[in-house]
């Protein structure tokens, strides 16, 4: 009982607390004009406040369980598009300064999408949910195929990225790491979900993800917050230098 | 019962491997974002490594006409082990190439955003070209790799590799002149 207490007001204590720090992320994309750059995450920011104001609300009043279940997935389905559309705006800004990038990692990352739904859709048929409301079942199953998807998606930016040396820009990669972190856990629960359909373990497993969107909003504001970096500075090195590389390279290149 | 248990069980696999993805996601994610704290572009790196890589060695191990030599002079079954030795030296040379490319485009990368709008040209011009070097790699190290596994196999041409590699090269030498006048440049 101490336990269902303790682990309630944690529960609502991380809850309330991520909203008022998505939030304040909303005010820090506004004042420092970030929001045009990533626009769609600045629409998933305002998004996820309102629809966690409607669920608190609705939680508070104690509504019917099926009122309940019909918001928290018709929100759920909303955000899960504008999800796919900031993996879309990170892509976008992380290819933005090579032509030929762009062109190259759309084609991948197609060929990667393609891959990661098939997955989705295997693991649809095989593990079809446990919940006993057919319909919820299937947003649960579309949530986790979506999870799979996006994990796959921005794990493939940050291996790309390292694959081809490209360097991030400091915003894009906090948005990446915190919904890349919020994705993977996400898809973790599912499975433990699955497994442990136990009273205490659904508690736990909503405190979990409750606790994972917490750290996520915590990461966005910590790198939303600090300033890009100045580009590295170019210090001009005696001549000679230069002209050794030269015949280094002419060397290498020509013997 | 047993029909019970058979339609449980992929279930069961399909949950755990869940687990797993979920968990070796995070952990990767942290992974990187630990070392993005300490990837700095470093211009003396990426002309070492370049440096490192004998150009004129690596030609000769795809070159076809040698290839071709040793096919008609070799008994098949020695062809086929120096075949397998030759392509494995080579993808060592591609992989290395494809590493120095992704120096290169670091210090493409950070020169591009330079005030100066020569060396800012300069570095847009290096990264694209590491980009398209490491790509190439990439796809050289597939093709020689099929090479070593299977030898008997009529090689496919390299695509482009070496000619990519010395615009790369270069690209790096211009970014080194890119400053005022004879002066050359590192990235800080």
């Amino acid at each position: 009982m101490q336990w269902v207490n303790w682990s309630d007001a944690l529960l609502q204590f991380l809850w309330v607390s991520s909203n008022v720090l998505l939030l304040g992320l909303g005010v820090v994309l506004w004042r420092r004009g970030l929001y045009r750059e990533f626009p769609c995450f600045f629409a998933y920011v305002l998004f996820e406040v309102a629809e966690n104001i409607l669920l608190y609300v609705l939680f508070k009043t104690r509504v019917s369980g099926n009122h309940y279940a019909y918001v928290f997935a018709a929100t759920l389905l909303l955000s899960i598009a504008l999800r796919f559309g900031v993996i879309d705006e990170v892509s976008k800004n992380l290819f933005r300064e090579s032509q030929f990038l762009k062109v190259a990692a759309r084609r991948s990352l197609q060929a990667i999408s393609g891959l990661l739904l098939g997955v989705g859709v295997l693991l649809a048929v095989l593990a079809p949910g446990n919940t006993s409301a057919r319909w919820f079942a299937g947003v649960t199953v579309v949530n986790r195929g979506a999870a799979m998807v996006q994990t796959g998606l921005l794990l493939s930016f940050l291996l790309f990225s390292r694959f081809l040396g490209m360097s991030w820009r400091r915003h894009a990669f906090g948005i990446t790491l915190g919904l890349g972190i919020m994705t993977s856990v996400d898809l973790a629960t599912y499975g433990l979900g699955a497994e442990f359909v136990s009273w205490g373990w659904t508690r736990f497993l909503n405190l979990t993800i409750t606790g994972a969107f917490f750290v996520c909003t915590s990461i966005w504001i910590r790198y939303l917050m600090v300033p890009e970096p100045k580009p590295l500075s170019v210090t001009v090195v005696p001549d000679e230098e230069v002209e050794t590389w030269n015949k280094e390279f002419q060397h290498l290149l020509r013997q | 019962m047993e029909q019970g248990i058979s339609t449980l069980a992929p279930a069961m696999i399909a949950a755990w491997v869940l687990v797993a993805v979920g968990l070796s996601a995070l952990a990767i994610l942290l992974y990187a974002a630990l070392r993005s704290r300490t990837r700095p572009g470093d211009l003396e790196r990426a002309v070492q490594a370049f440096r490192a890589l004998d150009i004129q060695a690596f030609r000769n191990l795809v070159d076809f006409s040698e290839e071709a030599f040793l096919r008609d002079h070799l008994p098949p079954r020695k062809f086929r082990a120096i075949k397998r030795q030759r392509a494995w030296a080579a993808f060592l040379y591609a992989w290395e190439a494809g590493r120095a490319a992704a120096q290169l485009a670091m210090v493409g990368q950070a020169a591009q955003r330079s005030s100066d709008p020569t060396i800012a040209a300069s570095g847009a011009q290096a990264a694209e070209n590491a980009f398209r070097l490491r790509v190439q790699t990439l796809r050289a190290g597939v093709i020689l790799l099929a090479g070593v596994l299977l030898p008997g196999l009529q090689s496919r041409p390299i695509p482009a590799l070496v000619d990519q590699y010395e615009r790369s090269a270069e690209t790096l030498f211009l970014i080194g002149r890119g400053s005022s006048g004879s002066r050359g440049l590192e990235v800080a």
